[in-house]
């Protein structure tokens, strides 16, 4: 008979962002601006001040140089500088260069390199140019495992090329990307000896909720750096004018609904079989429900679904600047009586959504729209908005869209898909693969199958690339032209901290060797030197992903999963 | 090209249409006592080195040579297009001869191979999704290795809990041999379940002189047998996808050798006519 066994349950707490955080710093931290003025009693006993700063934060201190964070990072912190001050660059012609950020920078192999492959790539797995280690004479690494650090060696010399803005003691920086789970979207680094105090985003939520002075702070800087861009970018709001686009950012709500670790409460749900109730999957809104405002999507993906017998069939997924419930609000405004909500709308994972009240919809939009052309049926619904259709049921099986969402694959960006019934199993793609990669293959050709169609563990180059997250180089990054997320084998230090994070198994780490086969060691500890790799699309190639132009029987595609008219249009060929 | 069956409407279409100007302009340039065979003759050279030149373009994947499927399209109408241009420049009628039976054959042997293959790559791949688990045709012999000693260790336990050697007679009489290697390739090509069902049958006529016990352990036999088989399936479906290849490839060779060789004794024996 199975025993049980009984442990204490899990809380928030049980894992501190830092377990160097003691008593004493937090009452340092206590003393000065903002904490020093918040009041304790606000807090809930569970989630208390002290414990916030205790749990939720972090001292970081930097040196003149250090880069604490970069361009286009994935992050989940914001930082309060407590003492000195830091450098943010401001952007212009001239952003610092990807070396300078220890990048790799996007470099495309001539026609004479890529014929040169048939003659150079090796016979050994993963070896490497020792000399490519040596480094970027602009810059360095301090630190072992993820406190790893880069930095700029000659700081003078950056200020002086480049526009920057310093950022004194006191100040927040960062908040904008951390709640929105959106890229970083300028570098920071320390001038000089610089103390920081990095909050994660959850500590930061709560801190928010408790001070208005905070939330107020966060709320305007977010509206004006992020909310505005974000919203004249919308394709329903690009005609707008500025006075108009104004009025939308002041009464725009905001909201996450999931959660921010998904990607590790998946990896736990996968393991025990995924729950097919939706329970899991945060409501942002429910079918029958009158609606306030339309949905838009701003980062993260959401599940469509509609109620079907005794559970919820998902009808598509939107993505970010999708729109949701623009439908309702054009029937109900032309009938004169407000539209229950026809789908539920469910976060898959987090979803970061924008809600503009129905009637500045109505006023900014519909009431300047030919009344008699909305009600034939040509409004601007999603479709014609975005240019991507909700899925077609008729034409792909309701279980292929449900096994896509369930298991995040529409998260991919490039999602490597076989057709089954067409792949004859000739290894093509593997094979052209490994030639392209000096004689690796980036991926197995191996995977779930749902109808016949296998998703390959293959880096899908997500949407919302979990694998960034904790990278303390920003050696994996997403490449600004392109997008791919490749990762810069130069200062990846081989902590596995993206390839734990990957829901995909995507990620490989591997023992990396010279040109005669040997090992390459570690000189103090002689222990191998170990590399993350992945699928990096074959950026530096001529033409695109080897794989996909290997295949001769057109089964296998690189498929952009936001592009639900593609995937339809691939499913049923 | 939204769909398979479009493309194939369209591509067919496209050949149809220059196989009927080729015959008509043949006809004319026949009415008109003028030689095709030359002509003929350089355009079946041309093409047969252009359908040989995939199997460089798929060794040289890197290359933006354009889409491997995009070829593959090209290789397979020309390849019939072919075919036309074969009859024609042979004169419809049987090479006479030894080189010219010789680089007939061969290209006879090569446009059925490839045919062949087509229908093979067509038909087997969707079969292979029908019949268990997808397994890389390099790792079967390992899945293969794994059930042998499975049912090895279901076979040694039941001899030695039951001192019955009743089950390991039959494994050594009629299931070693079949978990030993790869069987029923050719059974499995044409989707015949007899041998399957056979060797089924005869495990399920054998549980009369077993005890309880023993015919427990013959279930979980029969589930091994059922694993093994679906193995050997893909094993002979994936094996003959893949070997297909090494008929046509090699065959394409020597026709290009036995091409060369004709050309040049036609350029050499000509005597200036055109």
């Amino acid at each position: 008979m199975a025993t049980l066994e009984s442990i204490q349950r899990p809380e928030r707490w049980a894992v501190p962002f830092s377990t160097d955080m003691t008593d004493a710093d937090v009452d340092r931290l206590l003393t000065i601006e903002p904490f020093a003025s918040l009041d304790p009693s606000r807090f809930k006993d569970k989630v208390t001040l002290r414990g916030i700063l205790k749990n939720d934060t972090r001292l970081v201190r930097c040196r003149p140089g250090d880069i604490v964070v970069r361009q286009g990072d994935w992050g989940n912190s914001a930082f309060l500088v407590i003492r000195g001050s830091v450098r943010v660059e401001l952007g212009s012609a001239a952003d610092l260069p990807s070396e300078i950020l220890g990048r790799q920078p996007v470099h495309r192999k001539s026609l004479f390199q890529i014929l040169a492959q048939l003659w150079t790539n090796s016979d050994d797995p993963e070896v490497r140019d020792v000399a490519n280690y040596r480094g970027d004479p602009r810059i360095g690494a301090r630190g072992t495992g993820e406190q790893t650090r880069i930095y700029l060696q000659d700081v003078s010399a950056v200020l002086s090329k480049f526009r920057t803005a310093t950022i004194e003691a006191g100040q927040f920086f960062g908040e904008s990307a951390a709640l929105g789970r959106t890229p970083r979207t300028a570098t920071v680094f320390a001038e000089h000896p610089t103390k920081l105090l990095e909050i994660r985003w959850q500590g930061l939520r709560d801190l928010m909720r408790r001070d208005d002075g905070l939330q107020k702070h966060i709320d305007a800087v977010f509206r004006e750096r992020a909310l505005k861009s974000f919203l004249m970018n919308t394709p329903i709001f690009q005609h707008l004018g500025a006075d108009e686009i104004n009025e939308l950012v002041t009464h725009a709500g905001f909201e996450t609904h999931g959660q921010y670790d998904w990607a590790g409460s998946f990896k736990r749900l996968a393991q025990k079989g995924i729950d097919t109730d939706l329970r899991h999957e945060p409501l942002i809104a429910e079918e029958g429900n009158h609606t306030d405002g339309v949905i838009i999507i701003r980062s993260g993906l959401a599940r469509l679904s509609r109620r079907h017998e005794h559970g919820h069939q998902t009808i598509g997924y939107l993505t970010p600047g999708q729109i949701f419930g623009l439908d309702e609000v054009i029937d109900g405004w032309l009938g004169n009586t407000p539209k229950p909500l026809t789908n539920s709308l469910r976060a898959i994972g987090i979803a970061n959504v924008v809600t503009i009240p129905t009637r500045l919809i109505e006023k900014l939009l519909l009431e300047k729209a030919d009344r008699q052309h909305l009600a034939r049926g040509a409004a601007p619904t999603i479709d014609s908005l975005t240019n991507r259709p909700l899925i077609d049921t008729t034409r792909i099986n309701s279980d292929f869209v449900e096994f896509l969402v369930e298991n995040r694959y529409v998260n991919g960006t490039a999602t490597m898909l076989i057709d089954m019934d067409r792949c004859t199993r000739c290894d093509d793609c593997v094979r052209a693969c490994a030639s392209a990669h000096d004689n690796n293959p980036r991926f197995l050709r191996r995977g779930p199958i749902q109808n016949n169609i296998m998703v390959v563990h293959a880096c899908m180059h997500c949407e919302d690339p979990v694998c960034m997250i904790e990278c303390p180089t920003g050696a994996i990054h997403r490449q600004m032209e392109g997008g791919q997320v490749v990762i810069n084998d130069q200062t990846c230090i081989g902590c596995s901290a993206c390839a734990n994070n990957c829901l995909y198994n995507a990620i490989r780490m591997v023992e990396v060797r010279h040109r005669d086969g040997g090992f390459i060691r570690d000189r103090e500890k002689h222990a191998p030197i170990v590399k993350a790799t992945k699928c990096d699309l074959c950026s530096d190639q001529l033409g695109g992903p080897a794989c996909q132009r290997a295949c001769p029987h057109d089964a296998l595609v690189r498929m952009d999963m936001r592009d639900v008219k593609q995937l339809t249009d691939w499913y049923t060929r | 090209m939204k769909t398979f069956a479009a493309r194939r409407i369209r591509n067919l279409g496209m050949v149809g249409v220059a196989a009927l100007l080729l015959v008509w302009f043949n006809g004319v340039m026949t009415t008109a006592l003028r030689d095709t065979a030359r002509a003929s003759g350089w355009g079946l050279f041309a093409m047969i080195c252009f359908l040989a030149a995939y199997n460089l373009r798929k060794k040289l994947p890197f290359l933006p040579l354009g889409a491997s499927a995009k070829w593959l399209q090209l290789h397979i109408y020309i390849g019939l297009f072919s075919a036309l241009v074969f009859g024609i420049h042979i004169g419809w009628r049987v090479p006479s001869g030894l080189v010219e039976a010789i680089l007939a054959t061969l290209y006879l042997f090569v446009f059925v191979s490839g045919v062949m293959g087509l229908f093979l790559s067509r038909s087997l791949a969707k079969r292979l999704t029908t019949r268990g688990d997808e397994v890389l045709f390099e790792r079967l012999p390992v899945y293969r290795r794994r059930l042998q000693a499975e049912v090895e260790t279901i076979v040694f336990t039941d001899l030695e809990e039951s001192k019955s050697t009743a089950i390991a007679q039959f494994y050594a009489d009629r299931l070693r041999p079949f978990f030993a290697y790869n069987r029923n390739f050719c059974q499995h090509l044409v989707q015949s379940n007899r041998a399957r069902f056979g060797l089924l049958k005869e495990m399920q006529a054998y549980c009369r002189y077993l005890n309880n016990v023993e015919r427990e352990m013959m279930t979980r036999l029969v589930t091994h047998v059922e694993a093994k088989d679906d193995l050997d399936y893909q094993y002979s479906l994936q094996a003959t996808l893949k070997y297909w290849l090494f008929v046509h490839v090699p065959l394409t060779y020597a026709l290009l050798v036995f091409a060369l060789v004709h050309l040049l004794l036609v350029s050499a024996f000509s005597g200036g006519i055109s």
